[in-house]
């Protein structure tokens, strides 16, 4: 079985946001308005984090890490949020009963709350991507519509799924090519042998969280972020 | 009580009883429910050891209740028939 | 209204059948208030949550800091009620209907708070189809609906005797309380029954009543947030759920004792002892939240401290350090020497106290939520009229049911105390009787005796 990770380069992030506006058109991501952007409810799967200190300013491209152990989906009271066989935390919008518990036991922030009815179906839409109501909790999946779509066109093409069929969005489109996305459990891919660089470092590892999204710093020695 | 009709008496009765009758099944069906979660967890395999865990408190202490709802409801109300 | 043992405690009878204007005020304050919540809820089920301030990170605020609260409220009464009545207290009589009035009104308040703050309230039943053990949030189900079950139950029980006398001497609302009655007579069999059956509730309430508490804490110091992952949570919760209970039975005490000129029956030494009940619940209370605050700020984890610092210096300061004066500094100072002034200066202490621990709550919910690991910006929660809304509603819904328990049954209960003039004064006789040494057989005698043999 599969095993779906990123890796992040850090080093090559120019903090652009091309990641980002890429999810928000593949993921029908809603645009909140300004208003409801002041007031702190933007929603953006892929977030780019900007952390500044006296030594360094950097860019910290966040989707949803995809833990191994996620602390979100323990805590669910209905199983909207659960980890599937191939390692992506998923979310079930039609279960979800809106109790925030999840955003509130995220310990990176991943989750976006429909504060209210932001998505509509509309022309331009992602047809492949459901628009979310109002009331629920929603999240990168790594574009898991697209593990769908590659799968089907495999099976008509009768092959196995090759490496490069699915890639998320946000992969995709970065300029730098500092997004790359794999099998994390083929030893040989891309992603599992930049997994491994002693550049490779995961945000808030402490926790125990085991996330599948793996960042490249060459100053990473400290790893406070 | 000493003006009561017999209509009154009987009616009063029987909303008696629907009252046990309510306590009972609001009391039995929550044991009902956890059992539910019980077999959802396990189908799911979700964990089931906590559901399991958790019931084994939760279920006595609600099988107690419904004990001592029933005993309280039954001795009253048998007592005034048998008056 | 005739018979010489309703004359004797015919004060208690005046709330139940005279009505006056006051009541129609209250209700009528009441009643705009819980209008004002409805119409907050009803524009917030048609909008969304987005007409509250909450937002991300802060995704929790008002109405989780409620739900703690008025769960909290809870354990004023039945806990309470049952220690005093396990202990043989014998100045529980007049106070005990009403600790479990409030516990069974404010858990429903208080269970009601989560419907209000789900995004999806329409989809509440499939917490009960799909619900998961695994979930904290299930836990509280479970044991929030074993203490209201067990509650209710333990606040009918002994306002069975009470609801026949109600039956054969009121006159008024005769079917209600037939029924309700249970066709209680006071034979022998029936006290046998009733006794033991509030012997048991008393016993299975006080475990409960821990429980639910320490399963609210647990939604919060199971995740592995800042300032929540803490093992002290669920006895910090214990311990300030029954302080906040303990000041609420008091200031519903003097409410009810001023309005209905009880003064007979809910005298300073009430006030007293519970006050003394209630300063242990002070100094136990600023225990634990000295042992919480300086493990985290001797242990100096980043993301710890700035939680840390942004509840002492940082914005939630006026909060924080108002809630150190409501819940220790001012309770403190009043009720280490009640003197002359024993209900006052108790009174005067809960109602801090009230104040105090709903502060304490939202400075657990909020500061922790504000302030996430990764860069974010600090999130700023403000509510708006729909919160203040709701939360008003809620307090007037309380109160209301509270108000209108009042009008129908006895809030003090009557034949307790009857029995206390009856049975309590000749047990607590024998009682003490037997703690003294016994008379007429002198055990040092006796030995010098045997010694001498």
């Amino acid at each position: 079985m599969a095993l779906w990770g990123m890796v992040i380069d850090l080093d090559r992030c120019t903090g652009c946001q091309a990641c980002v506006m890429a999810c928000k058109a593949e993921n029908n991501v809603p645009a909140v308005g300004p208003k409801e952007s002041a007031r702190g409810r933007t929603i953006s799967w892929m977030h780019v984090l900007h952390e500044e200190s006296e030594e360094r300013t950097r860019f910290i491209p966040r989707p949803c890490l995809q833990c191994d152990d996620p602390p979100c989906i323990k805590v669910c009271p209905v199983y909207a949020t659960y980890r599937n066989p191939e390692g992506i935390v998923a979310q079930i919008y039609a279960r979800c009963i809106g109790c925030r518990f999840c955003m509130a036991a995220c310990p990176y922030n991943a989750k976006y709350f429909n504060w209210r009815r932001y998505g509509t179906e509309s022309p331009g839409r992602n047809p492949d991507v459901s628009v979310r109501p109002k009331g629920v909790v929603e999240k990168c999946t790594f574009c898991h519509h697209r593990l769908q779509k590659a799968r089907e066109r495999a099976l008509a093409e009768r092959r196995e799924l090759r490496a490069g069929d699915y890639v998320t969005a946000c992969a995709e489109t970065c300029p730098t090519r500092a997004i790359t996305f794999g099998d994390l459990s083929d030893e040989g891919s891309e992603v599992a042998r930049l997994a491994r660089s002693p550049r490779a470092f995961r945000l808030g590892e402490e926790l125990g969280t085991r996330p599948k999204v793996f960042y490249l710093s060459e100053t990473e020695g400290h790893r406070r972020v | 009580m000493s003006d009561s009709s017999p209509a009154f008496d009987r009616n009063v009765r029987i909303a008696q009883w629907t009252l046990a009758g309510f306590a009972v099944v609001f009391v039995g069906g929550i044991v009902g429910w956890i059992m539910h979660l019980i077999r959802t967890a396990w189908r799911l395999k979700d964990v089931p050891s906590a559901s399991i865990g958790i019931s084994l408190v939760a279920i006595p202490v609600f099988l107690t209740l419904l004990g001592v709802i029933v005993s309280v409801f039954w001795g009253l109300l048998t007592d005034r028939s048998a008056r | 209204m005739s018979d010489a043992v309703v004359e004797r405690d015919r004060a208690l009878f005046v709330p139940l059948t005279q009505t006056g204007r006051g009541f129609y005020v209250t209700v009528a304050i009441l009643g705009a208030m819980i209008l004002w919540g409805a119409i907050a809820y009803w524009v917030q089920f048609g909008e969304g949550l987005g007409v509250t301030g909450l937002h991300q990170p802060v995704s929790w605020g008002f109405y989780v800091t409620n739900f703690v609260f008025f769960i909290g409220i809870s354990h004023a009464g039945t806990l309470i009620s049952a220690i005093l009545r396990l202990s043989k207290a014998e100045w529980r009589r007049p106070i005990t209907r009403m600790a479990e009035v409030i516990t069974v009104m404010v858990i429903f308040i208080g269970a009601g708070q989560i419907l209000i703050d789900l995004g999806r309230p329409d989809r509440l039943l499939n917490v009960i189809r799909f619900g998961r053990y695994q979930s904290p949030l299930l836990w509280d189900a479970t044991s929030i609906s074993a203490y209201l079950t067990a509650s209710t139950f333990y606040l009918y029980l002994p306002l069975i005797p009470d609801i026949a006398i109600l039956r054969d001497h009121l006159g008024k609302r005769r079917w209600l309380y037939a029924v309700l009655a249970l066709g209680w007579t006071g034979t022998e069999h029936q006290h046998k029954v009733l006794n033991r059956a509030i012997a048991i509730m008393a016993v299975m309430v006080i475990p409960i009543a821990v429980s639910v508490h320490t399963v609210v804490s647990f939604v919060f110091s199971m995740t592995i947030q800042p300032a929540w992952h803490s093992s002290i949570f669920g006895p910090y919760f214990v311990v300030g759920a029954i302080f906040s209970g303990i000041a609420a039975l008091i200031v519903a005490m003097a409410v009810i004792r001023r309005i209905y000129h009880l003064d007979g029956y809910l005298k300073p030494v009430h006030f007293r002892y519970l006050g003394y009940l209630l300063l242990v619940m002070t100094l136990l209370w600023f225990y634990m939240t000295f042992a919480e605050y300086l493990t985290g700020y001797y242990g100096n984890e980043p993301e710890e401290m700035k939680v840390f610092w942004s509840k002492f210096t940082g914005p939630f300061w006026p909060l924080f350090w108002a809630m150190v004066t409501f819940n220790f500094v001012i309770p403190l100072g009043l009720l280490v020497r009640l003197g002359h002034h024993a209900i006052s200066k108790t009174v005067v202490a809960s109602m801090f106290v009230v104040v105090g621990m709903w502060l304490e709550r939202f400075n657990i919910i909020v500061p922790t939520l504000s302030n996430p690991r990764l860069p974010f910006p600090e999130g700023h929660y403000w509510p708006t009229w729909i919160e203040w809304g709701e939360t008003a509603g809620s307090f007037g819904l309380f109160i209301l049911f509270c108000v209108l328990f009042v009008k129908l049954f006895p809030i003090i209960s009557i034949w307790e105390i009857q029995e206390g003039r009856e049975v309590g004064l000749k047990e607590v006789e024998e009682r003490l009787r037997t703690y003294l040494p016994d008379e007429g057989s002198h055990p040092a005698a006796h030995g010098r005796e045997k010694v001498l043999a």
